[in-house]
């Protein structure tokens, strides 16, 4: 029997990949991190929860009208909003600021269809429920186990074949490397990054689809905080390679789920005292760079360090490494390490190779090159 | 429920203080020094967390309440206090400066550590960076009990219990209007002044051609780092204000929603770069946030019943999108720096009309 663990983060893992594919797509057409990506996330969960739960069917057709709804209402985003406002010459921090305008209209969308669906449906749970079922199983296994990786492999493939075997993938290839070039030849940019964002949209809604299969809890807040690891993933993988971003995702979901539980419940406080540690050494060795700015953050590091090794010294208990923290209102709370780890990743990515891991030499770094 | 004036004329502009202070600060940064700060909350958050909690702590040790543990006996500690400290006005006056310091410290501090990503890195990687650092901060608060007790929220010494218990219809209301009024005055005068001088325009260089200025011997990694670290501290000290107004402090107060994303809407509304313009912004801002507060029992039967709140961010996204579509530079854009007033250069220039009767 494989440690159950193991399994949820393979699953979460796929699902990272898939969203973090996605959040490339756009990124690479349009040079805008959309802020409001998590939204579309959230529209595969709520596809997937009013399939199941008003027209009682299975999660996996909800899977593929998450993929097609996401997949618009993206398209919808590219063609409304920010292509009008590229077109007027705005700037990449101005459409940073409208994805983030279009994420709040969506969270005042979210908690009124919730509403609606609370008051025309009484659907008590709508704004905060649990996994939605019923799941096939194979072997003892549910099917999500199966269905997950699956679906990266053949998402993958479908996008691999699609951008080097026919006629569209290569002047979606050509509109990305070269948008002016392509025009001259007669590309129809505008629609191949139109079909680029619905493509986004789409992957998105169906790994939120799937999510409902997997995570414990899923509400209204779902998008929020995954966002931040589908950021970290897509960094990770140099926000300019689809593939980059799909092993970006599998690092970010697997080491999310794997290094909460180690550290959180597998290892107690040996957890905290690795982290303190870590912290501590990290400050030292920065306060031992030359920049007055390095060693000042050094020093906070290392005290923040001290000061958690201090807490566990003092018999304090350290909350946050509870596996899963539940308040009075039956919510969990993500554990801190959770949205944690991939946003160190993130910023160690960014500041170490910002470039993303493929463009790291491996040849040159085993000694195989000079 | 009657309409009372005096009581939305005074929520109304503690509300529009607190925001026009925030929104400033986010103008030195962001409008002048170039830098987008899309996790405001963060130091707003963290210098009212740090401010609430070190306060009420320093307020028990001084008052000599002692009730077992801070966080889980909160609310006898800080009612007993809060007690105490109606005959001692002058240690109010102390916490308050206290807490003020301890925000604005914090908030140096977290700009401080932020600035050291932000000077390498792109604003677009710059923007998610300190997007998921408020968010992960935001979840610190919520699992970290020392701080502000989790999800549970801690009371913090309350410096207007005093005007409270006076009894008088709408006194309290009046005087954190008075307080966050002064406060946010004195923000607009040094924000002002610091744009108009030449270090204001240093910093519009560094926005607009960082190359040229350092080309120029301006250290732009400097300017940069600094307006962080003070707009960042501004912003710390308008989160212990708000603190002390409302006298808790808890995790779930800091979304990105209403301490992000409101005061890039102010910016954008009022104009980048433009204080007035951004006073003028959140003017319209508060107007429609407390106007939408007022009509709430009339509209929500219509929509499902639901929470006036998810109207206003619908409403909010789509006034943000028609200002960047519509005017791009807001209601008031970015003008010329103007160095001195008129009357000034006249008296060292000598008037228009003087300067042509010199020439004929």
């Amino acid at each position: 029997m494989v440690p159950a663990y193991l399994i949820s983060a393979e699953v979460y893992a796929a699902l990272f990949a898939l969203m973090a594919m996605g959040l490339t797509l756009t990124y690479m057409t349009t040079k805008v991190p959309n802020f409001a990506y998590g939204d579309m996330v959230l529209l595969g969960v709520y596809s997937s929860y009013a399939t199941v739960k008003i027209y009682h069917s299975d999660p996996y057709v909800g899977s593929a009208v998450g993929f097609v709804v996401a997949g618009l209402v993206s398209m919808a985003m590219y063609l409304i909003v920010l292509r009008p406002l590229a077109r007027r010459g705005a700037s990449i921090v101005s459409l940073m600021i409208a994805t983030f305008g279009v994420d709040i209209g969506f969270a005042g969308i979210f908690g009124i269809y919730t509403d609606y669906l609370t008051n025309a449906y009484v659907f008590n749970d709508a704004k905060e429920f649990y996994t939605l079922g019923p799941d096939f199983s194979i072997a003892g296994y549910p099917g999500i186990d199966f269905a997950a990786p699956v679906a990266v492999a053949a998402v993958v493939l479908i996008i691999y074949l699609l951008l080097t075997r026919t006629k569209f993938g290569v002047a979606m290839r050509a509109s990305i490397e070269n948008p002016p070039l392509a025009k001259v030849l007669g590309i129809n940019v505008d629609m191949v990054y139109t079909s680029s964002w619905f493509l986004a949209g789409g992957l998105a809604g169906f790994a939120g689809a799937f999510l409902t299969l997997d995570l414990p809890l899923l509400s209204v807040n779902t998008g929020n905080d995954l966002i931040v690891g589908i950021f970290a993933a897509s960094v990770l993988g140099g926000l300019t390679s689809i593939f980059g971003s799909a092993v970006g995702g599998l690092i970010i979901g697997g080491s999310e789920l794997l290094m909460t539980i180690w550290l959180g419940s597998g290892f107690g406080y040996g957890g905290t005292i690795f982290i303190a540690v870590i912290l501590f050494l990290s400050g030292v060795y920065s306060v031992r760079r030359k920049t007055r700015q390095s060693k000042v953050v050094g020093a906070i590091l290392a005290a923040l360090g001290l000061w958690v090794i201090a807490d566990i010294a003092a018999g304090l208990p350290v909350d946050f490494l509870a596996p899963e923290l539940v308040n009075g209102f039956g919510s969990a709370i993500i554990n801190p390490f959770q949205v944690g780890i991939p946003l160190v990743i993130m910023a160690v990515a960014l500041l170490i190779v910002p470039q993303g891991v493929f463009s790291v030499n491996f040849r040159r770094l085993l000694g195989l090159e000079k | 429920m009657a309409f009372d004036l005096v009581s939305f004329a005074a929520d109304f502009t503690s509300f529009y203080a607190l925001y026009l202070a925030i929104s400033l600060s986010l103008n030195l940064e962001f409008g002048y020094a170039g830098i987008p700060n899309f996790g405001k909350v963060l130091f707003i958050a963290g210098g009212a967390a740090f401010a609430g909690s070190i306060t009420g702590r320093v307020a028990a040790w001084a008052l000599g309440v002692s009730k077992g543990d801070y966080i889980t006996n909160n609310f006898a500690i800080m009612g007993q206090v809060n007690q105490l400290l109606l005959g001692d006005p002058l240690l109010t006056i102390a916490l308050v400066v206290l807490g003020l310091a301890i925000a604005g410290l914090i908030g140096g501090i977290f700009g401080y550590v932020m600035s050291y990503p932000a000077i390498h890195l792109r604003e677009d990687y710059l923007g998610l960076l300190l997007l998921g650092m408020a968010q992960f901060f935001q979840i610190v608060l919520n699992t970290y009990t020392p701080l502000v007790g989790a999800t549970q929220s801690i009371l913090t010494p309350n410096p207007f219990y005093y005007f409270a218990t006076l009894n008088v219809n709408d006194l309290v209301d009046v005087v954190y209007a008075v307080a966050m009024g002064a406060f946010a005055l004195l923000v607009w005068v040094y924000v002002e002044r610091t744009v108009r001088s030449p270090l204001g325009r240093v910093l519009r260089a560094v926005r607009d051609n960082d190359d040229a200025s350092s080309a120029l011997g301006k250290d732009t990694v400097k300017m940069r780092r600094n307006a962080l670290i003070v707009a960042s501290a501004i912003g710390g000290m308008a989160g212990a204000m708000f603190t002390f107004q409302v006298a808790f402090v808890g995790a779930s107060t800091w979304t990105r929603f209403a301490w992000t994303f409101w005061p890039f809407l102010i910016v954008i509304i009022g104009g980048v770069a433009n204080n007035k313009g951004v006073a003028l912004g959140a003017f319209f801002f508060v107007l429609i946030l407390k106007g939408l507060e007022q009509v709430q029992p009339y509209i929500a039967p219509y929509v499902f019943n639901t929470n006036v709140n998810f109207i206003q961010d619908l409403l909010f996204a789509g006034l943000l999108l028609a200002i960047l579509y519509l005017r791009p530079d807001g209601i008031l854009r970015e003008r010329s720096t103007q160095t001195l007033p008129r009357q000034e250069l006249d008296k060292i220039m000598g008037t228009e009309e003087e300067a042509s009767a010199k020439k004929s």
